[in-house]
């Protein structure tokens, strides 16, 4: 076996969907402008990499064709690099990383450019036509459950009070904006040219989020439940891009690794609880790895709800000070297709910085899916 | 003409930004400037908080929240030298004669040589605002009153200079009538101009002798609204919606202006029950309540009303006066009933009839101004001298001499005659020179009522009636009650179908000038049909409407609907029918069945999503307009103006807007006649629409709004049944769906949603309640 490395990962500012400052960013310009980044910033040979495999949960309208080669045409890559649109909703980039790692070990080729990238703004959630099986939603209609009911479910499932997800959020948000204001962010980020301004930042964050304001809002998706627009994650605009190449390679090109892939997984679930998808896939993850969640320095896991993530941390028995040190996409944002290459990225520079042997990044996946990934220090 | 291409607005309190509002509504750019506060960062935070504030009013300064774009915000201090460029330059500072004339100095340097400037004033003489200052300015200076808010109040008045040029009151008077859609009064330059001067004795009149004569609020109210055709804010609550801590200071200026002797300075006394109200903070709708106010103190929401006696609040009762009763026969028999409310109305009236009858020539020319005055801009539906007629000028002299009034020399003029009379269909007033004179109307104004006057109609029922407007063209009047859409009105259109070729017209405008185009269907027919299960005939009666709304699409000639304010459910529909609108710029179009639990059913299901369906700009599939069309019709989406109409596609891009309501009939006879030239009905067309998995995607929205407490059971069940009409049915995606096949969905939907009983109590609720009930 190969050691796989994540070489490299940069993204692009996240902000709110349909109200923030990408709004007028085609979702391809804003992919290629990550991976141009993400290349200059490693110094990787464009010439060696084999494939730019790229997630997006709603690959239609700006996001269709291939819009994977197009990047890499648009990116300025060589023509000799080819290109691949993944899609598995929310798990869409992390699957490329795995889709990467998998090719490699087959030694086909040895570096990949691995990103995701959605604009919610610009493709709505579900696409510009929604046209689900009429006879499949008769039979099981949470196949097509909405995401914030799956949350209710899982929050009712684990009895997970309006006052623990707020609790939850809150401190989300209070990481985020400590991350952000001592500088934690900024090297990751590749500033985006948009209507004649720079956007270097997060634009999702609350600072003023307070346990109160919280309170004060109302159920986002059931009038008797407990999930609010403060407690989800936002609809955001955003794309992020990681390397993955071999050990080898890294070392004979003067790359600065930041993890080696040590093991991954996917998992189904039930569809109306998706958010627990977690727990399985990493489980089967940690396994993998030959590790158990006690053995785990750094966790990533994708804040999709506070309900899903708080059943997700309480069944894995993780660490609540090691997962999301700053901040989660309660409070940074989640573009579907952008945010497996974020967490992914983000595990392995945390585990750098930090220090330690073990990290996990994982999320939930609409319909009901889980995927994990172990990192290992380098 | 002088041409008017920009504009800049100084003072952005509530009237400059609402005057600046209007200007961009007519998509010139408008400069809005006020003053930069002690301290301030952002040294535009007056004007720039306050277009910010616009956004968020209601109702709506701007006709479309992008017209935002077309106001630049500055300050008077930084920012004067963008009047260099300004054709009009409107001031709408604090009413302090010192700090206007400082300013009108400082624009004197930075304006374009020529360019026109207005003050908005509306209580100093134009002689006083312009003393002293160079000869230059006076000639270009002029008032241009705006009336609050200046989007829905029509009312301008305009008053020239000893010194103005006479071309730029022209300029002035055409901006107004016609980019800004203005009724446009000329008045004299005297203290209060025409509305306020008479409105104000209005006010202070009925007050006083609410107190005098001992009428509970709600009393007062129920005789000076309705009966006088005052709206029904009537006095007391209309001083609630201005302010009763503003009255103080109209009074002051006034009293500070007015010449002795004038009546006012009788009428007036200084309140010391209102003078408590304004120190304890009962200032009306924005303060604590006033004359009246919402009780929510025990959960609930109790109108209340306040004792003029005790000054304690107690429930809002519905008075009961005989002579309000009386009232339903005409002025007269209100004033002559013996009761408080009669007498309280004819001292009202007569104190404040007598008064404008007194001030003509003084303040207008005309009496026909003062009408116009009072009607734009107090919302009356009788002018003062339309009043007298009504009571007639010879009794109301009597009762004023019987009274020991002073009877003013205009109404002993008049004599046995009246103000207004008819000569040769002609309408004319009577001058101060005793003669009559022809009512004029500005060029490009063609009125319906004015057509209408001794003319023949050429076909009519109880419900709509065929006008010949001339040039060949004919139009189609509404005039049933509240314009609601019944068999008369449908046999009427497919009467005009066949009129205007065998008759040698070349297009038809479906036009009327009630308050409203129309409110929709007439759905108590409905509710009766289906009380006695009459399926068939609701069949029978909802394809009637299909058929006939189809031949207006498919006709031979041009069809321009001419809506003005609200054009609900069928009334939208018959307009989605025409060829082309000519819509007044406060035109409220919406398809509101779901509200009556119902759908669309007179083609206005396939009017809409055959429009999304050819947008260009909208994204392609089978699902995008079935998915728009579902959000506009599912929600009852009614569209706060005509520019925001065009957003949702109730008009389309070529179709006109304008300004000036008077001026709607003859700019749509024209857009027909230009249309009949080269005319060529549109062919018949099919969509693709998605079936099933259409539906499904809608049905899941449906559920996750019902979850989420902002759908109720009902709304889901006319959801679903909409959904299915719009997802085209059984239909599959690769086949193609006929227009017939979508009216034949509609009638089914309107069908099985009239067998629900929760549709029945919708409907019924509605017509007992004029409220959409959420069941």
């Amino acid at each position: 076996m190969k050691d796989v490395v994540l070489a490299g990962y940069a993204r692009s500012p996240f902000h709110f969907a349909s109200k923030g400052a990408l709004v007028k960013v085609r979702p391809d310009d804003l992919a290629s402008a990550v991976v141009k980044g993400l290349v200059e910033r490693t110094g990787v040979n464009p010439d060696d990499i084999e494939d730019l495999a790229l997630g997006c949960a709603f690959p239609e309208g700006e996001q269709g064709f291939n819009m994977a080669r197009l990047v890499v045409l648009m990116a300025g890559l060589p023509i000799s690099v080819a290109g691949v649109t993944i899609n598995r909703f929310c798990g869409s980039s992390m699957q490329a990383i795995h889709m990467a790692a998998g090719a490699i070990q087959m030694g086909a080729g040895e570096a990949y450019i691995c990103a995701g990238v959605e604009s919610m703004s610009r493709v709505p959630m579900s696409g510009f036509n929604p046209m689900p099986n009429a006879a499949l939603y008769q039979t099981m209609p949470e196949a097509y459950m909405s995401m914030g009911e799956t949350a209710e479910n899982v929050g009712r499932e684990y009895n997970i009070s309006r006052e623990e997800q707020e609790m939850f959020a809150l401190d989300s948000q209070q990481k985020a904006v400590a991350a952000q204001s001592d500088g934690r962010l900024a090297g990751e980020i590749v500033p985006i040219q948009a209507n004649g301004s720079n956007i270097d930042a997060d634009g999702c964050m609350r600072p003023d989020t307070s346990l109160e304001g919280l309170a004060g809002l109302k159920p986002a998706f059931d009038e008797k439940g407990t999930v609010t627009a403060g407690t989800a994650s936002p609809l955001t605009d955003g794309a992020a891009a990681t390397l993955v190449c071999t050990a080898e390679y890294a070392a004979a090109n003067n790359l600065a690794p930041l993890a080696r892939i040590a093991s991954f997984a996917v998992s189904g679930c039930q569809p109306e609880t998706m958010g627990l998808g977690p727990i399985f896939s990493s489980r089967k993850a940690l396994e993998r790895a030959g590790i158990s969640a006690g053995d785990l320095n750094v966790v990533e896991i994708n804040e999709a709800f506070a309900t899903q993530s708080i059943a997700s941390i309480r069944d894995l028995e993780l660490d609540p000070s090691t997962v999301n040190i700053d901040g989660g996409a309660i409070a940074i944002g989640h573009p579907l297709g952008a945010t497996g290459a974020r967490i992914t990225g983000k595990a392995a520079q945390v585990l750098q910085r930090e220090g330690g042997r073990w990290a996990l990044s994982t999320q939930c996946i609409g319909g009901g899916q889980g995927i994990a990934t172990v990192l290992e220090a380098v | 003409m002088q041409a008017i291409d920009k504009v800049a607005v100084i003072g952005a309190g509530v009237m400059g930004a609402g005057i600046a509002a209007q200007v961009a509504n007519t998509g010139l750019p408008v400069v809005l400037l006020d003053i930069v506060p002690d301290g301030a960062k952002d040294r535009n935070v007056v004007a720039s908080s306050a277009l910010q504030k616009m956004l968020k009013t209601s109702p709506a300064p701007l006709m479309h929240p992008r017209n935002a774009k077309h106001i630049q915000v500055g300050n008077v201090e930084d920012h004067l030298q963008w009047l260099s460029d300004c054709d009009l330059v409107i001031e709408v500072v604090i009413e302090q004669l010192e700090i206007k004339q400082g300013l009108y100095r400082k624009i004197e340097q930075h304006r374009k040589p020529g360019s026109i400037v207005t003050s908005n004033t509306s209580t100093i003489p134009l002689a006083h605002l312009v003393e002293g200052l160079p000869k230059s300015f006076q000639r270009d200076f002029a008032i241009t009153h705006f009336f609050n808010p200046p989007r829905y109040m029509r009312l301008l008045e305009l008053v020239a200079g000893a010194d103005t040029r006479p071309e730029a009151i022209a300029a002035l008077r055409t901006f107004g009538d016609r980019l800004l859609g203005k009724s446009v009064v000329d008045c004299k330059d005297t203290p209060g101009f025409i509305a306020n001067r008479i409105g104000i004795l209005w006010l202070g009149a009925a007050v006083r002798f609410a107190f005098e004569i001992g009428l509970t609020v709600e009393e007062a109210d129920a005789v000076i609204g309705k009966p006088m055709g005052i709206p029904k804010t009537g006095v007391f609550g209309l001083l609630d919606l201005v302010g009763i801590d503003l009255q103080p200071h109209v009074e002051q200026s006034m009293l500070a202006t007015l010449p002795e002797g004038d009546l006012y300075r009788e009428i007036h006394r200084p309140s010391t029950y209102i003078e408590r109200m304004i120190e304890e903070g009962y200032i009306g709708r924005k303060g604590k309540g006033g004359f009246y106010r919402l009780n929510r103190s025990k959960g609930g929401k109790v109108k209340e009303a306040r004792d003029l006696e005790t000054g304690e609040y107690r429930p809002a009762v519905a008075p009961s006066l005989a002579s309000v009763r009386a009232g339903r026969q005409g002025m007269r028999a209100l004033v002559e009933h013996p009761d408080r409310g009669g007498r309280y109305a004819w001292r009202v009236l007569s104190h404040t009839l007598s008064y404008a009858a007194a001030l003509v020539p003084q303040i207008a020319d005309d009496v026909h101004a003062v009408d116009q005055a009072m009607k734009n801009g107090y919302a009356w539906k009788r002018g003062p001298f339309e009043m007298i007629d009504q009571l007639g000028p010879k009794w109301f002299a009597q009762q004023l001499a019987k009274d020991g009034l002073a009877v003013p020399p205009l109404l002993e003029q008049v004599g046995d005659g009246s103000f207004y009379r008819l000569e040769d269909d002609r309408l004319q007033y009577f001058g101060t020179d005793s003669a009559y004179h022809d009512v004029q109307r500005a060029d490009g104004v063609l009125l319906l009522s004015d057509i209408k006057r001794g003319a023949e109609r050429v076909a009519g029922n109880r419900s709509a009636s065929l006008w010949d407007i001339g040039d060949e063209v004919l139009c189609l009047e509404f005039h049933s009650k509240m314009n609601s859409i019944d068999e008369g009105i449908v046999a009427m259109i497919s009467k005009a179908i066949k009129i205007v070729p065998s008759k040698g017209y070349k297009a038809l405008v479906i036009h009327n000038e009630g308050d409203n185009f129309s409110v929709g269907a007439n759905i108590g027919l409905g509710l009766f049909a289906a009380n006695i299960a009459a399926w068939l005939q609701i069949t029978e009666s909802v394809k009637q409407g299909q058929y006939a709304y189809k031949a207006l699409k498919f006709a031979p000639f041009p069809v321009v609907g001419a809506p003005a304010g609200m054009a609900l459910g069928g009334g939208c529909e018959v307009l989605l029918h025409c060829d082309a609108l000519q819509a007044h710029a406060e035109t409220y179009m919406g398809l509101v069945e779901v509200g009556v639990g119902l759908v669309p059913a007179w083609g206005g299901c396939k009017e809409m999503l055959l429009r999304w369906s050819n947008n260009p700009r909208h994204p392609k599939g089978p699902m995008p307009a079935v998915s728009k069309v579902f959000e506009t019709v599912a929600t009852a989406t009614v569209a706060k103006s005509a520019e925001e109409a065009k957003s949702l596609l109730y008009l389309r891009p070529g179709d006109g807007i304008t300004m000036n309501r008077d001026r709607l009939l003859a700019e749509a006879k024209a857009m027909a006649l230009a249309m009949a030239k080269d005319y060529a009905p549109p062919e018949p067309r099919e969509l693709q629409l998605p079936g099933s998995a259409g539906e499904t995607a809608m049905t899941l929205v449906l559920n996750d709004f019902r979850r989420a407490g902002k759908a109720t059971d009902h709304d889901v069940t006319v959801g679903k049944i909409l959904a299915h009409v719009l997802a085209g049915g059984n239909t599959d995606p690769t086949a193609a769906v006929s227009e017939d096949k979508l009216l034949t969905l509609e009638r089914n939907a309107i069908v099985s949603l009239l067998k629900t009983p929760q549709t029945l109590d919708r409907i019924e609720h509605m017509l007992e309640t004029g409220k959409p009930l959420r069941n």
